[in-house]
């Protein structure tokens, strides 16, 4: 049901995300991540409320500092940084990735084992 | 947003509690608060457009447009950041006379923000209380500054009024008074027995998800997060001997009391600027010229910073304004808010975080 009061409030999302600020944090999530900075900012204006789109810039800029701080898969994969600095993905699903590509890198070489997590975020972000 | 549950409750835009306007969405389940969403966009100002390719004598008196209520703060830091751009030393008096200013401007936001707590709890006598106080803490900022709200006090090297002696002294005078009444508010709330039941561990946030949400200001203070004080590392504050308050219950008794404990805080530093106020010149002078800067200084709210660039003649280029709002409403709303065992609790957990609608819709 729609109700009459609720808005459309897209454009004015886009407008907070296309900010100078905010616009250099899109590009440098989308980097991290490997993805396209127009898919990575349509998923955002999709999931996040408006404080959250406003205070992404904070978010990831603590992110930075004191995510994923000692174990080197969480480190490469973002764990902490995607779930709790910045809400891409919940937790369970980043657990689930994570362990896999604990067990990855048993198996097959680090870097490799890191990419095919970072691609199964990618999926999990997009979907 | 996805729904996860049948009862969605709004909040606003129009809510008697509200100060300004903005709607918030709580998703919940029987009186237990899900989840809440925050709407905005019923005062954009768009105010960071209109202020670039202006000069910064204009944009000084936009500045300190953004927020009424710490409109100083808004000023200072705007021309302690072209300052800092344009090599401009300020002389010894009118930096503490600045330090005047921004305390009695903090002592009016901190004393209405918890009217408005204590008004949204319909603890209304001592709401009422308050709002006298900090008539008194305005008409002081008046005799200072000529203004009670937007002062455009500070400029490039210095202030434009000097405080006279015998208005020091009337300055003085009232401080006592308001540290006699607000110790007296203070013990009111302290020991209300009804205030705690709607204050005591009712809207806890945790210092780790203050510190995720970089959290700013009193409520990252009531949070526990230590050195989180942007006048500790500022020279006129630090000469004068600032120490940060923190405490560790993280509630919204704990955030009403840091404000609490804040007022007396500049009431102590206001009378140490006096006292030690240096004799001098209160303007230095300078050009501002081209260059750019991100400089922080501390609202009452919090963390205020301004990313500046100006060109040779002194126009602002680009600036990017974060008030400390947009970091204190988003945790608000997405830790103190979630898990809420009443929906009674929101409109009072919401308004001891101290939102300013018209900063974060700058």
């Amino acid at each position: 049901m729609k109700y009459l009061y609720e808005k459309d409030l897209r454009q004015m999302k886009y407008n907070i995300l296309t900010s100078t600020r905010h616009d250099e944090t899109v590009h440098a999530i989308a980097e991290r991540l490997g993805m396209g900075e127009a898919k990575l900012r349509r998923t955002i204006l999709r999931r996040f409320d408006m404080s959250l789109l406003e205070n992404l810039e904070s978010r990831w800029q603590m992110g930075q500092e004191h995510a994923d701080n000692g174990d080197a898969v969480a480190e490469e994969l973002g764990c902490e940084l995607f779930t709790r600095f910045i809400p891409l993905l919940d937790t369970e699903t980043m657990q689930t990735i994570y362990s896999e590509t604990t067990a990855m890198t048993q198996e097959i070489p680090f870097e490799e084992a890191i990419a095919r997590g970072r691609e199964r975020i990618r999926e999990a972000v997009l979907s | 947003m996805k729904k996860t549950v049948d009862v969605s409750i709004p909040l606003g835009p129009m809510h008697p509690c509200w100060k300004e306007p903005v709607r918030i969405k709580c998703e919940t389940a029987g009186e237990r608060v899900l989840r809440a969403e925050v709407e905005l966009g019923y005062m954009k100002k768009g105010i960071e457009r209109i202020m670039r390719g202006r000069p910064w004598q204009e944009v000084m008196f936009l500045a300190e447009r953004v927020c009424g209520i710490c409109s100083v703060i808004h000023n200072m830091v705007f021309i302690e950041a072209m300052e800092e751009i344009s090599d401009i030393t300020v002389p010894p008096r009118a930096a503490y006379l600045r330090v005047i200013a921004n305390e009695l401007d903090r002592m009016a936001s901190h004393i209405l923000a918890n009217f408005s707590y204590c008004y949204t709890i319909e603890h209304e006598t001592l709401a009422m209380y308050l709002l006298n106080t900090r008539e008194t803490v305005l008409d002081n900022l008046e005799r200072l500054t000529g203004s009670r709200i937007n002062t455009a006090y500070m400029i490039p090297g210095g202030v434009r009024f000097d405080l006279l002696p015998e208005d020091a002294t009337a300055m003085l005078v009232d401080l006592m008074k308001v540290e006699e009444e607000m110790k007296r508010h203070t013990r009111i709330f302290e020991t209300g027995p009804l205030i705690a039941l709607r204050s005591k561990g009712i809207g806890y946030m945790s210092r780790e998800d203050a510190i995720r949400a970089h959290t700013v200001g009193p409520t990252a203070r009531a949070s526990g997060v230590e050195d989180c004080d942007l006048r500790l590392r500022h020279p006129t504050y630090r000469a004068l001997g600032f120490t940060q308050i923190t405490r560790t219950e993280g509630d919204n008794f704990a955030r009403v009391m840091v404000r609490f404990q804040e007022v007396f805080q500049s009431i102590d530093l206001i009378r140490k600027c006096i006292e030690t106020l240096p004799d001098g010149p209160i303007r230095g002078g300078g050009f501002c010229k081209a260059g750019e800067t991100s400089y922080a200084g501390e609202a009452p709210r919090g963390e205020l910073t301004y990313a500046i660039k100006t060109d040779d003649y002194g126009r602002v280029i680009d600036i990017a304004i974060r008030t400390p709002s947009v970091m204190n409403i988003e945790a608000c709303a997405h830790e103190m808010i979630k898990d809420a065992s009443s929906i009674a609790d929101v409109t009072s957990t919401f308004i001891s975080s101290d939102p300013c609608i018209a900063c974060n819709e700058r």
